[in-house]
């Protein structure tokens, strides 16, 4: 009797919320449309992974199979393929792309020309404002067999390469182009870390007469450690997030061996070839391991820094 | 403030740094000087490989040929109207959203904010998604370019921190004056939040600009391609204009694709002076949450 009269008092509290805040209400309506309906119904919509989903039955009538298209999976030879690439690339990203921002913004710090620091990072931010398929388009170019490359490789007496055909090249390509688009932007957050160590410090160390290189390595770096290690885990929790953009704008059929991954194998063999269930299975799996890793390594962040989470 | 000597190892030091920071943003900008190049280069050079960074047989008819395609033109200006439109919808929503998400009054908020983290944290599978939006009819749309991207959690969240760290007086002056909450927003909030608005916008605009994987996805119609389509298509399909022809034409798909590459970094070198005033912020605002 007692809930229940507490449950209505409740109730009345939302309903006297909702009259007196009414614009409130009003205004965070097409926000909250939006998410239900571009990322809530899409989640509703994985039950396809379980069903033999056919398009003309829709999610309401197809048959239900089980774990079918799991099962399927895990003996499908492509899907280990693009699962390893996956995970390579990733892990190439982390080992090769991410720590190519802190040496530039070491050394950014060390140039006090005002006009030519300015210069230069105009130069090395632009890339990220380009899409990957400039980006891609221009790198064919460079690497084609009249490009400037394979141009030099004449010059000096070698064989042209067809690069952009050859597998041991691919994932050298997509490290090189992920630094040349993302590198300087990279060094934003880590020059505006540097500028808010206490200049006190350096001025102690320069009395002691340490050297410009010394007190990079001896103050910059170490006091720079924090916000690297935050965005060390944060980039690891993502490690599958790979840019389909600049996977596909990038990729032949020639380099599928060794750079065709989960995105691009779903967007091929799901969205072209329509075979929605068994691809939605391998989407929703990579899905779960991305929860798994994000989650993980979000709380190692906040645990080694407060605030240092993504939420 | 005691002043240093620098020392000849130190000097040595900053110099290098200089000269190997120079090298690397050279060796950046080689791709783009090649493609500059060979678009206003002839065709018998760059097929022979002799152009590097300076235009051989300078001409100007890959660029007469790339600017007269109608194609081009209809995706460019397809691609400017769903940025336009997209940023405008886009910052409005999302600061109709942000600023109840922002209200310790509003009862709902925390729900919501619980909501609206947990799609940061879980990625909807792609195939899902591609059903979902196409049972809306946004299959061929022109609207796929705008609609889909409306807000960006992440967005959000800066901006709601934005609201919630302005002073309170502002409002409670005006509402005194009964104005209502839409009043409060769009004549007091929003004037004053004219930088995280600037850095904002342009997010979603570069987002929308430079769309690939979207417009891939649902449009097929080529009437409808915006630009990052179509500049794939020319420079996939090569054979834009030479195909089958014998005679000598002072162009030749490398050349034109080169052109149209260059057409296509145009409009962000334009607004790029405007974007830099603001996107060092934006990056900032993003690293602070």
């Amino acid at each position: 009797m007692q809930n229940v009269t507490k449950a209505r008092l409740q109730k009345e509290g939302w309903i006297k919320n909702i009259r007196k805040y009414k614009a409130l209400y009003l205004m965070v309506f097409p926000g909250v449309l939006y998410f239900i309906m571009f990322r809530y119904i899409p989640l509703g919509g994985i039950t396809i992974a379980f069903q033999d989903y056919m398009i003309f039955k829709g999610i309401l009538n197809s048959p239900f199979v089980g774990f079918k298209h799991f099962e399927s999976l895990f003996s499908y030879a492509q899907f280990w393929r693009v699962l390893k690439n996956t995970a390579i690339i990733g892990l190439y990203n982390i080992v090769f792309v991410f720590p190519v921002p802190i040496f530039l913004a070491l050394l950014f710090n060390e140039i006090r020309n005002l006009a030519y620091k300015r210069t230069l990072q105009t130069i090395y931010y632009v890339p990220h404002f380009f899409s990957w398929v400039i980006i891609s388009a221009l790198t064919v170019q460079f690497l084609s067999l009249s490009g400037v490359v394979n141009s030099v490789r004449k010059w000096i007496g070698l064989e042209a390469l067809l690069f952009m055909q050859s597998e041991a090249y691919f994932r050298l390509i997509l490290i090189l182009t992920s630094i040349w688009k993302e590198a300087g932007w990279g060094t934003i957050i880590l020059l505006a870390a540097i500028s808010s160590i206490n200049p006190e410090i350096y001025e102690a160390a320069m009395a002691d007469g340490a050297s410009r290189l010394r007190q990079m390595f001896s103050i910059t770096l170490p006091l720079l450690m924090p916000t690297v290690v935050v965005l060390l885990l944060l980039n690891i929790g993502n490690v599958l997030d790979l840019s389909f953009d600049q996977i596909y704008n990038l990729l032949t059929p020639m380099t599928y061996p060794v750079g065709d991954v989960i995105d691009t194998y779903v967007y091929r063999v799901g969205i072209i070839q329509g075979q929605y269930s068994a691809t939605t299975a391998i989407g929703l799996f990579q899905s779960l391991i991305g929860l798994i890793l994000v989650v993980f390594f979000n709380s190692l962040a906040r645990r080694y820094q407060e605030e240092g989470g993504l939420w | 403030m005691a002043q240093y000597k620098e020392s000849f190892g130190d000097t040595l030091f900053r110099y290098l740094t200089m000269i190997v920071l120079g090298l690397l943003s050279l060796l950046m900008l080689m791709p783009f000087a090649k493609v500059l190049a060979t678009s206003f280069s002839g065709p018998n050079p760059v097929d022979a490989g002799k152009v590097f960074f300076w235009p051989v047989q300078f001409n100007l008819e890959s660029w007469f040929y790339v600017l007269k395609q109608a194609p081009l033109w209809h995706s460019f200006l397809l691609t400017v109207f769903a940025t336009v439109a997209g940023t405008f919808l886009c910052l409005l929503v999302t600061a109709l959203m942000a600023y109840p998400l922002a209200k310790s009054e509003f009862k709902l908020a925390k729900i919501i904010l619980f909501m609206v983290v947990m799609t940061m944290i879980f990625r909807y599978p792609i195939i899902p998604y591609f059903l979902s939006l196409r049972s809306y009819g946004l299959y061929n749309s022109i609207w796929v370019l705008i609609i889909p991207h409306t807000i960006s959690a992440f967005n959000l969240i800066i901006m709601r921190t934005f609201f919630r760290g302005m002073p309170k007086e502002l409002e409670e002056a005006a509402q005194m004056e009964g104005c209502g909450y839409f009043g409060l927003l769009f004549r007091i909030v929003l004037p004053s939040s004219k930088a995280v608005l600037a850095t904002l916008g342009i997010f979603y605009a570069v987002g929308i600009w430079n769309q690939f994987m979207t417009p891939l996805m649902f449009i097929e119609d080529q009437a409808l391609y915006p630009l990052q389509l179509k500049l794939r298509e020319y420079i996939i399909y090569t054979d834009m204009a030479t195909e089958g022809l014998k005679v000598e034409l002072p162009y030749n798909n490398t050349t034109l694709q080169s052109t149209t590459i260059i057409f296509a970094t145009i409009p962000i070198l334009l607004v790029y002076p405007f974007l830099q005033k603001h996107f060092v912020k934006g990056a900032l605002l993003g690293s602070v949450k």
